[in-house]
C-alpha cells in the first residue's frame, strides 16, 4: 500500500460534504416509483429536499410533500398537519406506500407521528410508515440503509426464479442514473441473467417481490444492510459488487455476478466488448497519452468513488492525489487498504479538503456540484460524476457505467481537458 | 440594437434557467437559513456557523433564491443526539473559536436550527462570553426578531447584524456623519451594483453623496459606516432598516410606498418606476436631503432625454395591439413604464391568481385587478379582462382582438402554446428579473426591447407544447401541480403569510 495516510477530520466544525439521514432517505424512496414522500418537518427541510430533486434530471417525478408546519405548531405539535398531509396525498397521487419522514423538529417536539401513521393506516388504502429521521441522528448514508432495511419488511416469501437478480444501491438520482441501469441490465442480459427488482428503481409491488431473486447484486455496497436482511429472512443470497466504472470493473461486476449465480461468465460478449472500446479509443489514443499521468482529485461517495478512482488510475494512467470519500458506506474500511490513491480523506470537512486538495497540485477533480467554486479557484476541470449534480443534466442515452460508459466516460474525461478555458490567456 | 454587457449576457440564461422552479409559496417554502445565508454571503468577509446538524448545513448550500449560485461556506457545529439531550452551548462556544482560527473572518453570524431552537440552547450568553477570546465580530440570529417579516431568515440577520453590531453600545452623539449622504440597500439577490447605478448617479448629480450601497462587495467594514449616512434608500422598510433610525438616527426613505398607499389608497405610491415614478422618488429623497432646487435642474434634464429618446421609438409601437397580464401593484411595469411611457394600448388584460393564493387575500387580489383595469382607463383604454381563463381562451381571445404583442410572464402564461398559434411574446419576467430599475434609463430600455419584440422571428414548433400541462396552473405539469394545491391546502387557510 503506498497511500501517504488516511485522514479523518481534525476539528469540531464541519463544512459536511455530506447529507443527513433525511436526504438519505427521501433518496431510496424516490426510485419507489408509486410512493410518496411526506417530509414531517418545518419548510427549510422540505425545501431543500424538493431541489436537490428538481435541480437534477427527475423534474417529471418528484412527489415530495411537506407537511408544512409552522412555528406555532412547534409549541402545539404537528401532528394534525401531519394527518392532513397524509390524507391529501392519498387524495391527490393514490399511492402505494406513504413514507413519513419525521424530521428534527416534531422529533424533539414529540409529535406522536407513530399514532398518526397507526390511524391513518386504517383510513387509507395504502401503506404508511414512518422512519425518524432527524439530522442529529446521523448522516445520509444511514438514512438510506434504514430504508432499504424498512422496505424489506413489506418483502413476501416467494417462490425463487433461475438467473434472476435485484440490483441493490442503485440512486436513480445520480448523473446518468438511467442510461447506467440500462447498461448494467444489457450486461446482465448478455450473461443470461433477468433483474427482479431494482432497490430501487421499482414499484412497490415489485419491491415487496424481491424476494423471487436469486441473487442479490450490492453495487459498490450501497445498501449492504437489507442484502444481509434478505440473505437471512429470504435466503437471498447476495455478491458486493464494484460499481462498474470502466472496463475492469465491469468484467469484475460480471465475475462475481456469475459466481454468485454458480454460472460460466460469456467471455465472447467481454471479448466483443473490449474490441468496441478499443476501436472506439483508438480514435483519440493521442489525447489519451497526451493527458496520461494527470493529477486529479476523486471527491464521491464510497459506493462509487473507490472504483472510479480505480478506472481513473488502472486504465486511464491519472495519478489518484487525493481521494475524498463525502459519504461511507458498510464497504468502506474494506476499502481503505487499497493502493491507488496517495491520500484519502474520510468525510473531510470541506475547509480541509479544498486545502488538501490545493496542497497536493490537483490538475483535475471528478466530484459533484459542490466542487464548483474550488474547480474554479484551482482552474481544474471538474467532471460531475457524484451525487450531488445540479448544474447539469442527463437525459440522454450515455452511461457511465459498464463497458459502453467506459468509452462515455473517456470522451467526457478527454473534452473536459481540451475545453477548458479557465486562466488559459494568464497561463499561456 | 440593444447592447448587453457581458456579464448580462451570461447571467441572464443562467438566471433564468432556474426562474421556472415552482418554490417559494408554490409547492414549497424556502426557511430561515437559507435567507440568513443569502445575507451573510453577501458580505465578502463575514462566515456563516450553523448552529444545527449537518442536514442543515449542507442541504442549504443550495441557494433558494439563486439556484446557480451556492453557499459554498457552510460551516456548522454538527450537533448530534448528545448535544440535542444535553445542550449545544458548548460545542457551539468551541465552534465559534474553531471557525474564528479555521476562516480568520471579520465576522461570524451563528445561524441557529430548529434543533439548537427547540432545546433552547442560550445563544446570546454563549457569544457575550467568547467576544472577547477571538480577533471578529459574532452575532446571532435565530429568526425571532422581526415577527413575520419577509424573508424571515435574511430580515432577522440584517436586525441582529444592526441590533448586536452596528447599534450595540452606540448613542445617537457620537457618529460622526457623512454628511449629506445615503446609503443604498437592496435585496441581494437583485443586482444591486447594476440596478442603483443610475440611482447614485443622479443623486450624486443632485449634491448627495452615496455612503454606501449594500450589498454589493460589502464588507463588515462598510457595514459599520452605514451609521453615517443621513438617510437609508430601501425597497420596503425592513425591520433592521427601522432600528437603524431607532437607534442610530438613520431615517428612511422606502421606494415602494406600501405604508403610504395603506393610508392614501393612491396606487401610483406602488409604482417606483418609469419616468414619472424615478422622478418622483428622486424628488422625495431630495426633499428629505433638503437638495429641491438642484434636484429639480437634474431630474427635468434627465427626464427630457428619456423622453425625446422614448418618443423616437414609440412610433414603432403605435397602433399595435397589446395583451398583458396584470399584476398590478408590486412590480407595476404595466402603469408607469407600458402605458404612459411607452403609451402602448392594451387591448387584453388577463389575470392568474392561482400562484398568490398563500400571498394575497381575495379582498388584495381584487384591489390589484381594479388597480389595473383603472390605470389603462386612465389612460385611454377600455380593455378586456380575463380572470383565470385557460390558454386556450386566452390564444382565442388574442386572435380575436388581433393582439400584435402579449406581454406576460413566462411563470403564469403558456407562452409557447402562443408562439405556436403565430403570437408573438414579450416576457415581464425577463425585465423584471434582470432590467427593471428605477431611473429614466429603464423606460428607455423596455421600449427598445418591446419594439425588437415586435420583430421578433416566429417561433413556431415549441417541444415544450408537447408536455401536458395543468389548466390552471399553465406552466406545470399535473404532478406539480397537484403537488401545489396540496402545498396550498396545508398551508393556506392559516392567517400570517397574507397581506
Amino acid at each position: 500500500m503506498n497511500n501517504e495516510k488516511i485522514k479523518e477530520r481534525e476539528g469540531l466544525v464541519y463544512d459536511p460534504t455530506q447529507d443527513c439521514k433525511l436526504v438519505g432517505a427521501a433518496r431510496a424512496l424516490s426510485g419507489v416509483k408509486d410512493a410518496i414522500t411526506i417530509v414531517h418537518a418545518r419548510p427549510g427541510c422540505h425545501c431543500g429536499v424538493l431541489l436537490l430533486r428538481a435541480l437534477g434530471s427527475n423534474q417529471n417525478d418528484i412527489r415530495i410533500v411537506s407537511s408544512a408546519f409552522r412555528a406555532s405548531e412547534m409549541i402545539y405539535g404537528a401532528e394534525g398537519k401531519l394527518t392532513d398531509a397524509i390524507r391529501l396525498s392519498y387524495k391527490h397521487f393514490k399511492p402505494s406506500l406513504i413514507a413519513v419522514l419525521n424530521c428534527s423538529a416534531p422529533a424533539i417536539m414529540g409529535d406522536d407521528v407513530e399514532g398518526v401513521v397507526l390511524a391513518m393506516k386504517e383510513e387509507i388504502p395504502a401503506e404508511v410508515f414512518s422512519l425518524s429521521t432527524g439530522g442529529y441522528e446521523g448522516p445520509a448514508w444511514i438514512g438510506y440503509e434504514e430504508t432499504l432495511a424498512e422496505l424489506t419488511h413489506f418483502m413476501v416469501e416467494s417462490e425463487k426464479a433461475e438467473n434472476s437478480v435485484n440490483i441493490i444501491g442503485f440512486k436513480q438520482d445520480e448523473i446518468k442514473a438511467y442510461s447506467d441501469l440500462s447498461e448494467i441490465e444489457r450486461m446482465l442480459n448478455s450473461q443470461g441473467i433477468t433483474v427482479n427488482s431494482v432497490l430501487t428503481n421499482s414499484n412497490f409491488d415489485e419491491i415487496k417481490k424481491a424476494p423471487e431473486a436469486s441473487l442479490n447484486i450490492v453495487l459498490g455496497g450501497d445498501g449492504l444492510e437489507s442484502a444481509k436482511i434478505m440473505k437471512e429472512r429470504f435466503d437471498v443470497p447476495y455478491v458486493v459488487t464494484p460499481y462498474p466504472f470502466g472496463l475492469n470493473n465491469s468484467i469484475e461486476f460480471l465475475k462475481r455476478v456469475s459466481r454468485g449465480l454458480n454460472k460460466q461468465i460469456d467471455q465472447e460478449f467481454i471479448s466483443t466488448e473490449k474490441e468496441a472500446i478499443k476501436e472506439r479509443i483508438e480514435r483519440v489514443f493521442l489525447f489519451l497519452e497526451g493527458i496520461y499521468d494527470t493529477s486529479v482529485a476523486v471527491v464521491g461517495d464510497g459506493g462509487r468513488a473507490f472504483d472510479l478512482a480505480k478506472f481513473l488510475s488502472d486504465e486511464l494512467g491519472f495519478g489518484i492525489k487525493v481521494l475524498a470519500i463525502t459519504s461511507k458506506n458498510y464497504s468502506t474500511q474494506d476499502r481503505e487498504k487499497e493502493d491507488y490513491f496517495e491520500s484519502l480523506l474520510i468525510e473531510p470537512d470541506r475547509f480541509e479538503m479544498n486545502r488538501e486538495l490545493k496542497t497536493k497540485g490537483v490538475e483535475m477533480i471528478f466530484g459533484s456540484s459542490m466542487e464548483k467554486k474550488l474547480a474554479y479557484e484551482l482552474g481544474a476541470p471538474l467532471v460531475r460524476i457524484f451525487y450531488p449534480v445540479l448544474d447539469e443534466v442527463s437525459i440522454s442515452d450515455s452511461p457511465y457505467a459498464g463497458f459502453k460508459g467506459t468509452i462515455q466516460l473517456t470522451e467526457n474525461i478527454i473534452n473536459a481537458v481540451i475545453s477548458n478555458y479557465a486562466g488559459i490567456i494568464d497561463a499561456d | 440594437m440593444i447592447q448587453n454587457t457581458r456579464g448580462a449576457n451570461f447571467l441572464r440564461p443562467l438566471i433564468n434557467a432556474y426562474n421556472p422552479l415552482p418554490i417559494h409559496g408554490i409547492t414549497a417554502i424556502p426557511g430561515k437559513i437559507s435567507g440568513a445565508l443569502m445575507l451573510v454571503n453577501a458580505i465578502t468577509d463575514a462566515v456563516p456557523l450553523i448552529h444545527g446538524p449537518v442536514g442543515c448545513a449542507f442541504q442549504r448550500k443550495i441557494n433558494p433564491f439563486r439556484p446557480h449560485a451556492s453557499f459554498y461556506e457552510t460551516p456548522c457545529t454538527d450537533m448530534r443526539d448528545l448535544e440535542v439531550v444535553y445542550g449545544g452551548e458548548e460545542k457551539l462556544r468551541q465552534g465559534i473559536k474553531e471557525t474564528y482560527e479555521k476562516y480568520h473572518p471579520a465576522l461570524i453570524v451563528v445561524i441557529t436550527t430548529c434543533a439548537s431552537d427547540l432545546i433552547g440552547d442560550d445563544f446570546k450568553s454563549v457569544i457575550e462570553g467568547i467576544k472577547g477570546d477571538i480577533g471578529c465580530e459574532v452575532i446571532y440570529t435565530a429568526g425571532d426578531f422581526v415577527g413575520k417579516s419577509k424573508p424571515i431568515g435574511y430580515q432577522d440577520a440584517l436586525y441582529a447584524i444592526t441590533d448586536q453590531m452596528l447599534c450595540e453600545g452606540l448613542e445617537k452623539g457620537e457618529i460622526v456623519k457623512n454628511d449629506c449622504s445615503v446609503n443604498i440597500i437592496t435585496l441581494p439577490i437583485h443586482n444591486a451594483a447594476l440596478k442603483t447605478a443610475e440611482m447614485a448617479s443622479v443623486l450624486r448629480e443632485m449634491g448627495i453623496k452615496i455612503n454606501k450601497i449594500c450589498f454589493d462587495h460589502t464588507t463588515v467594514k462598510d457595514l459599520y459606516a452605514l451609521s453615517k449616512a443621513e438617510l437609508t434608500i430601501t425597497d420596503y422598510p425592513l425591520a433592521g432598516i427601522r432600528l437603524m433610525k431607532e437607534k442610530a438616527g438613520v431615517d428612511y426613505y422606502a421606494t415602494v410606498g406600501l405604508e403610504k398607499y395603506r393610508e392614501r389608497k393612491e396606487p401610483e405610491l406602488l409604482s417606483p418606476y418609469g419616468i414619472e415614478g424615478s422622478a418622483r422618488v428622486f424628488m422625495e429623497i431630495a426633499k428629505r436631503m433638503g437638495k429641491e432646487g438642484e434636484a429639480e435642474e437634474v431630474i427635468e434634464r434627465r427626464k427630457k432625454i428619456a423622453v425625446e429618446k422614448v418618443s423616437g421609438i414609440k412610433k414603432d409601437l403605435e397602433g399595435k395591439t397589446v395583451a398583458y397580464s396584470g399584476m398590478g401593484c408590486l412590480h407595476s411595469l404595466e402603469q408607469q413604464m407600458l402605458l404612459r411611457d411607452v403609451g402602448i394600448n392594451p387591448g387584453l388584460v388577463i389575470y392568474k391568481t392561482s400562484g398568490l393564493g398563500l400571498l394575497l387575500s381575495m379582498d388584495a387580489m381584487e384591489e390589484v385587478r381594479n388597480i389595473t383595469v383603472e390605470w389603462a382607463r386612465k389612460y385611454g383604454s377600455e380593455p378586456e379582462v380575463l380572470i383565470n381563463p385557460t390558454t386556450k381562451e386566452e390564444i382565442k381571445a388574442m386572435k380575436e382582438k388581433r393582439v400584435d404583442l402579449a406581454i406576460v410572464s413566462s411563470l403564469n402564461n403558456a407562452v409557447h402554446e402562443y408562439h405556436k398559434e403565430g403570437i408573438r411574446t414579450f416576457n415581464r419576467e425577463d425585465l423584471m428579473l434582470h432590467y427593471q430599475r428605477i431611473g429614466f434609463e429603464c423606460p428607455v430600455e423596455l421600449a427598445l426591447r418591446l419594439r425588437e419584440a415586435l420583430k421578433e422571428p416566429q417561433k413556431r414548433s415549441p417541444l415544450l407544447c408537447m408536455l401536458e400541462y395543468d389548466t390552471l396552473r399553465v406552466n406545470l405539469t399535473p404532478e406539480w401541480a397537484k403537488l401545489a394545491d396540496i402545498f396550498m391546502s396545508l398551508r393556506g387557510g392559516v392567517v400570517g403569510d397574507r397581506c
